[in-house]
C-alpha cells in the first residue's frame, strides 16, 4: 500500500550546465510557437470557463429575453440583476452564505492543523503501528461515502451534535486524503535539516513547528483550498445533519431554488453563480500560494 | 533515505507520535471507518431503514448475482473506468505541458483551467444539464451550423458519454496540477540532449517526458480509476435518480443510494453492494500498482 | 498484544450490533394516549414551504401559541430534494420532529415502524371534520388505524397548446375527452408534424394505470395486480404512441420539470398541471399563455387523481397533547381555507369545498380552473397506493421503459414490474 511512496519523483540531479535557447524562465521562445501556444490556451479556456460564462449570461437575461433561441445569443440584450434580487427574496442568501463561510472556515482550520499533525506523524515519527495508521487513512479514502451516511448520522446524534454546525464540520474535519497529502509533503523534505535540529536537542514538537511546517506552506494552501471547497460544496450531509433552517448552508438554499423554480432557468442560473462566485474569488486570491504548493511537490504524490 | 535519522528519532518521547496522529485517527475512525465496519456487518443482514435486521448469511450476495440491475451497474461502473481513465491520464499531461512554460498571462490560464475543479458538483450538474438540454446551448449551436439536435440526455449511451465528458471536464484541472508538479522535476537537460539529437516534439514527449512522469501517470491512473468506479453524482445529475432510460445508466453507487436510502431502504442489501464496490476499488488500486511494478522490473 | 481472531470478531459484533439495532425507532410505538394539557415545546416540519409561505406559517404559529399559552412551536422547513432521506435519518436516529408534513407513501413505513401516532385512537373526535376520503387517505393496508391528519389536496386539469392543435388540423376548441380521443389526436399530431410535436411527455406512472381503470392492488393490500389485461392494453397503446413519436422520445428520461419545460417551449402539446402552473405560464411564457386551452383530466373511471398531503404526529413525542393539538390546528377548516386562498391547493375538510371561493366563477381562468378542480375533488381518488415505495416507482418506470423501447412485450414488462414490486412489498415487512 505504498502508492504515495512509490511515485515520489526522482531527485533532481544537481548538474548545472549552460542552458540552451529553448524552454522556461522567460527565455526566448519562437514567435510561431508562441502563437500556437496562445491559440491552444484560448481554445482550452473556452472549454473550461465557457460553461460558467454561459450560466452568467443566462442569469443576467431579463424575463422578456428568449433564452432558448437558435442561434444562441451570448450576451444579454438588456442585462439585469433582477434575477439575483429574486434569489435574495426567496431565500436568506446572506445568512446561508454566512453559515457556509463558518463551516468552510472551520473545516480549513481543522484540516490544516489535523492533517499536518497526522501527516507529520506518518512521515517522520517512528513508532509501532505506523503502518497500520497509514493503512487506516488509505482505507478511509476508498470507502464509498454514499453507503455510510445514516450510520454517520446515528453516531452524530449519539454525540448530541446533530443540528449543529459542529456536526456538519466534524466528519470531514480531518480528511484522509489531506493527511496523505501532508504525509507526502513531509516525506519530500530533505531529512538532514531536521536531523541537525534533533542533534541540537529539539523535540518532535519543536522540529515540527519550527522546521517542517514552514517548509510545506504550499501544501497547506492546497489542503486549505480542498477543505474550503469540500465544505462549501457539500449538500447531502448538511441536509441530513441540520434541521433548523437558520443553520442551513448555501447549497441547501440553492436546492430550495431548484426545487421551487425548476422551470426558471434564469433564477437557477443566478443561484449557481452565487454559489460558485465566492469560491472562484477565493481561489483567485490564493492561487499564488496554491501553485507554489504545487511547485513544492504537494499534490504530485 | 536517512536511515540513521530514523533510528535516532526513536529516542523521542514515546507518546508524542500518537498525540500527533490522534485527532486524525479519531475523526477518521469514528466517522468513516466505524460506520463502514457497521456497513460490513449490515451486508450480512436483512436490515431495513426502520427495521433492525436478522443475520441472513450470504443471502444478499446470492441475490446480487441474480439481480439484473446489479450487473447493469457493474457494467456501467466498469465502462466508466475504461471511458474516463485514459483521457484523464493523457489530456491533463498535455495541458500541463501547455501551461508549463512561463509566458505572459500563464498564471491566469492555469487558474482558469482549475475553475471547474473548484465548482461544486451540484452546480456543475446544473450547468451541464442546461448546456446539453434539448434546447440548450450545445443543441442551439449544432442547429445553427446545420447539424440536427442531439438527444444527449435521452439516449442511454449518449447519457453515459455525456456524464463521462463532464467527469473529464471537471477532472482536467485537478490532474493537470499533479502533472505540473511532476514536470517541474524533469531535468531540462534530458530535453536538451534529445533536441540536440534532432528529436521532434512528439518524439521528445514520448522518449523524455513520458518516462520521466511515468510514476505520476500511474498515480493519476490509480486515483482516477478508483474515483471513476465510485461514480455517482455526474450520472445521477444528468440521467436522473432512476438512471436514464429503463435504468440502463445506473452505476453501482447509484444502486447503493437507490436501494439503501429513503424510508423503505434495504440497508442490508445496499451494504452488500457497497462491499462489492469497496472490494473492486481495492483490487483496482492493487492492479494498477502491480502493473506498474512489473513494468518497472 | 495478541488477541485471537475469534475473540476480536466477537468483540466487533458486540460493539456493532447495538448500533444497527438503534435504527429501529424503538419499541413499536409509544402509547397512543394524547390526552392531557396542551403545553411545552414542539417542532413542526414542513416540506419546501418556507420559500413561498413564510408569513403564513409564522402567523399560524403565533396564533397557536396565543391560544395555548405555555406552548412554543419551532418551525423547520426542508427543501424538496432529499426529504425522504432527511426523514429516514431522523427516524433512524430518533430525532423525528413532533409534527411532520408527510405524504401517504412516507407515512406507511413510519407507521409500520411504530413512529406515527394512530389518530383513530388518539384523536377520533376530529375525524368528522374531514372529508371521509381524505381521512382514509392515511390508512395503511394490513394495519388498523389512520396515521396522519389530511392536509391539502391537489388536482388539476390538462393544459394544451391551442396553436399546436390548430397546426395539426385539430379543433382547438375540442380537446380530447376520452382515452380513445387522446390517443387518436396524439397520433394525428405526430403524423402532421412529422414527429416533431409530441402530445404526451411522460411514460405512464402508477396513477395513470389507476386512472385508466386498472386494479392496482388486491383487496388485502398484499400483492399488486396492475399486470391484468387492462394494464397491458394501456401500455400497448403507449408503445404505439412512442413508436409514432406521439409520446415524446425523451419521455423515458423525463422529469416533471423537464416535461413542463417542453410544454412551455411548444415541443409537447399537452401537460397535466394545476392552477399553480397557470400563474407560472402567465409570468414565464406570456405568448403561450394566450394559446393555452384547459380541459379536464382524462379518466376511464370517472374519478380524477388527487395528491394528498398529511400532517403526522410522532408517536414518540414527549408533548403528544400539544403535538396533536397543533397538527389539528394546522389542518382545521379555518386554517386550510386561509392557506388555500394563498396558493392553488384545496382543503380536505368537510364542507370547505362548498365555500363560494370554490364554487363561484368570476370569468378568469384561475377561477375557472379552481372551480372545476374543486368540483372534481369531491369524487377524486388518490390512486397511488400508500405502500408504493420510491423503489417500486423506479422498478415500474424501468420495466415500462423497456417495453416502450421494444426490449420486451408489454405483458412481460408488467409481469416483471408486478413481480419486483411484490418482492419489495414483502421485504418492507
Amino acid at each position: 500500500m505504498s502508492v504515495l511512496e512509490k511515485t515520489r519523483a526522482p531527485e533532481k540531479p544537481a548538474v548545472a550546465r549552460e542552458p540552451r535557447v529553448t524552454d522556461e524562465h522567460g527565455r526566448r521562445v519562437r514567435v510561431g510557437e508562441l502563437v500556437l501556444r496562445y491559440v491552444l490556451l484560448l481554445a482550452v479556456l473556452a472549454l473550461t470557463i465557457g460553461p460558467f460564462l454561459w450560466q452568467l449570461s443566462t442569469s443576467l437575461k431579463g424575463p422578456t429575453e428568449d433564452i432558448y433561441s437558435s442561434p444562441p445569443t451570448f450576451l444579454p440584450g438588456d442585462p439585469t440583476l433582477h434575477n439575483y434580487a429574486r434569489v435574495a427574496d426567496t431565500i436568506p442568501v446572506w445568512d446561508y452564505a454566512l453559515n457556509s463561510l463558518k463551516v468552510a472556515t472551520a473545516n480549513v482550520v481543522t484540516n490544516c492543523v489535523g492533517s499536518a499533525l497526522a501527516g507529520y506523524a506518518l512521515a517522520r515519527l517512528r513508532y509501532r503501528g505506523r503502518r497500520v495508521a497509514t493503512l487506516a487513512f488509505i482505507l478511509a479514502m476508498l470507502v464509498p461515502v454514499e453507503g455510510i451516511i445514516i450510520a454517520q448520522f446515528t453516531t452524530m446524534r449519539e454525540l448530541g451534535l446533530n443540528n449543529t454546525l459542529i456536526g456538519v464540520v466534524l466528519p470531514g474535519c480531518i480528511g484522509a486524503m489531506n493527511v496523505l497529502l501532508m504525509r507526502n509533503a513531509f516525506l519530500n523534505l530533505p531529512y538532514e535539516i531536521e536531523e541537525a535540529a534533533f542533534v541540537d536537542g529539539a523535540n518532535a514538537w519543536q522540529r515540527f513547528l519550527r522546521i517542517a511546517l514552514p517548509s510545506v506552506k504550499g501544501t497547506l494552501a492546497v489542503v486549505a483550498i480542498f477543505a474550503f471547497m469540500g465544505a462549501w460544496d457539500d449538500f447531502l450531509w448538511p441536509l441530513i445533519v441540520l434541521s433548523d433552517p437558520s443553520k442551513f448552508t448555501l447549497t441547501i438554499g440553492l436546492n430550495y431554488l431548484h426545487g421551487t423554480f425548476a422551470n426558471d432557468e434564469r433564477l437557477v442560473a443566478a443561484g449557481t453563480i452565487i454559489a460558485v462566485a465566492p469560491l472562484i474569488a477565493l481561489f483567485a486570491c490564493l492561487q499564488r500560494y496554491f501553485f507554489r504548493g504545487v511547485g513544492e511537490g504537494a499534490v504530485k504524490g | 533515505m536517512a536511515v540513521s535519522g530514523i533510528s535516532r528519532v526513536r529516542r523521542q518521547l514515546p507518546t508524542s507520535p500518537w498525540l500527533f496522529a490522534a485527532p486524525g485517527l479519531l475523526v477518521t475512525g469514528a466517522f468513516v471507518l466505524y460506520p463502514f465496519v457497521s456497513t460490513l456487518v449490515n451486508a450480512f443482514t436483512d436490515r431495513r431503514t426502520l427495521i433492525p435486521g436478522q443475520f441472513v448469511g450470504l443471502a444478499n450476495f446470492r441475490e446480487l448475482l441474480q439481480d439484473d440491475m446489479f450487473w447493469t451497474g457493474l457494467r456501467n461502473s466498469t465502462l466508466y473506468v475504461l471511458g474516463v481513465v485514459p483521457p484523464l491520464v493523457v489530456l491533463p499531461l498535455l495541458l500541463a505541458l501547455l501551461v508549463q512554460k512561463n509566458i505572459p498571462g500563464i498564471t491566469f490560464f492555469r487558474s482558469a483551467f482549475y475553475t471547474p475543479v473548484v465548482a461544486s458538483i451540484v452546480v456543475v450538474g446544473l450547468i451541464w444539464v442546461w448546456l446539453l438540454d434539448d434546447r440548450g446551448l450545445v443543441n442551439s449551436l449544432l442547429e445553427t451550423v446545420g447539424a440536427g439536435r442531439v438527444g444527449f440526455l435521452s439516449d442511454q449511451w449518449l447519457l453515459l458519454l455525456s456524464a463521462m465528458a463532464v467527469t473529464v471536464w471537471k477532472g482536467l484541472g485537478y490532474y493537470m496540477i499533479i502533472y505540473l508538479a511532476a514536470l517541474g522535476n524533469v531535468p531540462r537537460e534530458l530535453h536538451e540532449a534529445a533536441a540536440v539529437d534532432g528529436a521532434g516534439a512528439v518524439r521528445r514527449f514520448l522518449t523524455v517526458t513520458v518516462p520521466a512522469v511515468r510514476s505520476t501517470m500511474v498515480l493519476v491512473g490509480a486515483l482516477s480509476s478508483v474515483a471513476a468506479f465510485k461514480v455517482f453524482s455526474e450520472v445521477y445529475l444528468l440521467a436522473g435518480p432512476s438512471g436514464g432510460p429503463a435504468g440502463e445508466d445506473t452505476t453501482l453507487v447509484m444502486l447503493v443510494q437507490r436501494t439503501g436510502t429513503g424510508l423503505t431502504g434495504r440497508v442490508g442489501y445496499a451494504s452488500a453492494i457497497s462491499v462489492v464496490v469497496f472490494v473492486v476499488t481495492v483490487a483496482l488500486m492493487l492492479l494498477v500498482l502491480r502493473a506498474d511494478r512489473k513494468e518497472e522490473s | 498484544m495478541r488477541i485471537s481472531r475469534r475473540a476480536f470478531a466477537a468483540a466487533a459484533v458486540a460493539v456493532l450490533l447495538p448500533l444497527s439495532a438503534c435504527g429501529s425507532g424503538g419499541d413499536g410505538g409509544g402509547s397512543s394516549d394524547a390526552s392531557g394539557k396542551v403545553e411545552g415545546d414542539i417542532t413542526f416540519q414542513t416540506w419546501n414551504l418556507r420559500a413561498n409561505f413564510k408569513p403564513y406559517f409564522e402567523g399560524l404559529i403565533a396564533e397557536f401559541e396565543k391560544k395555548y399559552p405555555g406552548t412554543e412551536v419551532k418551525w423547520v422547513d426542508q427543501p424538496a430534494e432529499g426529504y425522504a432521506d432527511k426523514i429516514s435519518a431522523d427516524a433512524a436516529g430518533g430525532t423525528l420532529p413532533d409534527v411532520v408534513n408527510v405524504s401517504p407513501d412516507l407515512v406507511a413505513p413510519l407507521a409500520k415502524a411504530g413512529l406515527a401516532l394512530d389518530l383513530d385512537k388518539a384523536a377520533p373526535q376530529y375525524k368528522k371534520e374531514y372529508l371521509p376520503g381524505a381521512w382514509a387517505g392515511h390508512r395503511i393496508p394490513g394495519m388498523t388505524g389512520t396515521y396522519a391528519f389530511p392536509w391539502y389536496l391537489n388536482t388539476g386539469p390538462l393544459f394544451y397548446n391551442k396553436t399546436l392543435f390548430k397546426e395539426a388540423g385539430l379543433d382547438p376548441e375540442k380537446p380530447p375527452k376520452t382515452y380513445d380521443d387522446l390517443f387518436a389526436d396524439a397520433l394525428t399530431m405526430a403524423g402532421k408534424s412529422g414527429g416533431k410535436v409530441a402530445t404526451l411527455a411522460n411514460v405512464p406512472t402508477i396513477e395513470d394505470f389507476g386512472r385508466y381503470g386498472v386494479p392496482l392492488m388486491n383487496e388485502e393490500g398484499t400483492a399488486f395486480t396492475f399486470n391484468d389485461a387492462k394494464g397491458v392494453e394501456l401500455l400497448t397503446k403507449y408503445k404505439e404512441l412512442y413508436d409514432a413519436k406521439a409520446l415524446d422520445p425523451q419521455a423515458l428520461t423525463a422529469t416533471p420539470e423537464s416535461s413542463g419545460k417542453k410544454f412551455l417551449t411548444g415541443a409537447v402539446a399537452m401537460n397535466p398541471g394545476s392552477a399553480l402552473d397557470l400563474g407560472n405560464f402567465k409570468k414565464q411564457a406570456p405568448s403561450l399563455y394566450k394559446n393555452i386551452g384547459i380541459t379536464d383530466q382524462i379518466t376511464s373511471t370517472g374519478h380524477v387523481n388527487m395528491y394528498v398531503m398529511g400532517v403526522m404526529v410522532n408517536s414518540q413525542s414527549k408533548r403528544k397533547p400539544a403535538a396533536v393539538a397543533f397538527a389539528h390546528f394546522v389542518t382545521d377548516a379555518a386554517h386550510q381555507m386561509s392557506f388555500a386562498k394563498k396558493v392553488a391547493i384545496f382543503p380536505s375538510t368537510a364542507g370547505s369545498l362548498d365555500d363560494p371561493y370554490f364554487t363561484k366563477e368570476d370569468g378568469t381562468d384561475e377561477t375557472r380552473v379552481r372551480v372545476a378542480a374543486a368540483k372534481s375533488l369531491k369524487t377524486a381518488v388518490n390512486y397511488t397506493p400508500v405502500l408504493f415505495s420510491e423503489q417500486m416507482k423506479i422498478a415500474l418506470r424501468n420495466e415500462v421503459a423497456k417495453a416502450l423501447q421494444g426490449k420486451q412485450s408489454p405483458e412481460e414488462a408488467l409481469d416483471n414490474a408486478v413481480k419486483e414490486c411484490d418482492r419489495l412489498l414483502q421485504q418492507q415487512g
